[in-house]
């Protein structure tokens, strides 16, 4: 039990929200691999199973940050293995403009990232999260974007 | 150089056979230095219309503004419209057709080259002629600006108060037009294009943000950025909850169901919010004519806002926003060589 508390918290107590959206057919059943394979990741991340990496808005993203996500993960099918067959491409050249407009007005970089998990990388799934809570755990809570609401 | 005399007739030509519905050009404004935006109806009134580097609005505007009227007015006069259309002005045109917001058929386009020198900056000029008060701006050959104040008139060199814009502009020609007044001169190359935004992105973070934060921080949220783009056509916008649209069977439930993106007050997290979503929104469709920073009250440098994105495309996916209305959008195609390597 002790051990668990000590890999869940770091020494500020920070414990970064981060908000990722899954592709049903691949990212979701790769975060479900991960799950069934036991695989220890944090779990920092809220799920939002959408139907394809390409019906992504990048209103989600900024509405993610807005209302304070310290961390927003799209992730979606490999290039090529779409089950819409072209989803994935639409997507990738969608959130390479959101993130290069995020870097430009001065967000941290390393706030918004995206990957590609099959549905057999539960053990990629894990890894992309691990990384990723511990990028931001460094950079701590995300105030730029957050509204101040009471 | 233009001549403005041949303008006028081929507009008087057009009225007098009724081919068109309505003329939009420029005339002399009563209040100011910069020329007014006018619908002209009647074949007299086409002697009213002015071609001069006053003439800074995008009439594609209009074009916008002119559909709603007619689908308020339930009007079934089908004839085209004509506009007076700059190189910038075009190139708008070319997007509204790219993403069938009218037919090429329901308008005619009367291209002006403004050739050299382009519009002025009526900021810079004021600036350039300190207490002086501007009345009038001509063309005056081919890299300045004839500019009469109260004490006469005087020649300015067009590079020092033209429009930002201007100085970067790639095709001052129009690239789709019917009819065509003035010299065809296509790069002006006057700056380097994208030369702020780059300037900008070798700034720190901290400085980016805390620059930006500054600009959200001012935002009065009057929307003036998004009135004056011919690209903000949509009737309902996201990020504005008083635009949806009512009708007789929205029931009470629906109306307090929509989503809300973002607050309406002009709180800074929720002007970034607007202004990120209206560049994301613009992305390969802005076509650089800088009319939301001329508008914007409290000086927010929209244009290198919009411009960071406009440089990913024209850089990174060789995508020039309203050169070919066949081509299909920026976000609605890819390549196989789009950037992978920023992903995971």
């Amino acid at each position: 039990m002790a051990k668990v508390e000590q890999t869940a918290k770091d020494e500020t107590g920070f414990e970064p929200k981060i908000v990722a959206f899954l592709c049903k057919w691949c990212s979701s059943a790769g975060s479900d691999l991960a799950g069934v394979s036991r695989l220890q990741y944090p779990s920092n991340a809220v799920p939002i199973t959408i139907m394809c990496s390409g019906s992504m808005s990048p209103m989600f993203v900024l509405s993610a940050f807005n209302k304070g996500a310290d961390g927003v993960l799209v992730s979606g099918c490999h290039p090529g293995d779409c089950h819409y067959l072209k989803g994935n491409f639409y997507a990738r050249r969608k959130i390479y403009l959101v993130q290069k407009l995020l870097q430009f007005i001065g967000l941290e970089n390393d706030r918004f990232r995206m990957s590609w998990v099959s549905a057999a990388e539960g053990a990629k799934f894990a890894q992309v999260m691990h990384d990723f809570v511990t990028d931001i755990k460094k950079i701590g809570p995300q105030t730029r974007l957050k509204a101040k609401r009471p | 150089m233009i001549d403005v005399a041949q303008l006028k007739a081929h507009a008087k030509g057009l009225l007098e056979k009724g081919t068109v519905r309505t003329v939009f050009g420029y005339r002399k404004s009563t209040a100011g230095l910069l020329a007014e935006p006018a619908g002209i109806t009647e074949a007299a009134q086409a002697d009213d219309l002015i071609f001069d580097p006053s003439c800074v609005q995008n009439l594609a505007l209009y074009l916008v503004n002119d559909k709603k009227h007619q689908a308020e007015k339930r009007s079934d006069d089908k004839r085209p419209v004509a506009v007076v259309a700059k190189g910038c002005d075009s190139r708008a045109i070319t997007v509204l057709l790219q993403e069938n917001h009218f037919s090429r058929e329901s308008v005619h386009v009367i291209g002006v080259s403004c050739e050299g020198t382009g519009v002025v900056d009526a900021r810079k000029l004021a600036r350039k002629l300190g207490n002086k008060k501007a009345l009038a701006v001509a063309f005056d050959g081919a890299d300045a600006f004839a500019v009469t104040t109260n004490e006469g008139t005087q020649s300015i060199a067009a590079a020092e108060v033209m429009a930002e814009r201007c100085l970067e502009c790639r095709s001052a020609h129009p690239t789709l037009s019917d009819v065509v007044f003035g010299e065809a001169k296509a790069e002006r190359g006057l700056h380097t294009p994208f030369q702020a935004v780059k300037a900008k992105i070798k700034e720190s973070e901290e400085d980016r943000w805390a620059y930006w934060s500054r600009q959200f921080d001012r935002c009065l949220r009057c929307y003036a950025c998004r009135s004056v783009c011919p690209m903000c056509y949509c009737d309902e916008c996201v990020v504005d909850s008083i635009s949806f649209v009512i009708a007789p069977d929205t029931t009470a439930e629906e109306k307090a169901n929509r989503i809300k993106w973002i607050e309406r007050s002009p709180a800074k997290s929720e002007s970034a919010m607007y202004h990120m979503v209206r560049a994301i929104h613009l992305a390969g469709r802005c076509i650089d004519c800088a009319e939301c920073e001329r508008v914007c009250p409290v000086n927010i440098p929209l244009r290198l806002l919009n411009t960071r994105l406009e440089m990913e495309a024209f850089e990174t996916f060789q995508y020039n926003p309203g050169s070919d209305p066949e081509l299909p959008t920026l976000t609605s195609s890819f390549r196989d060589t789009d950037p992978n390597s920023f992903i995971r």
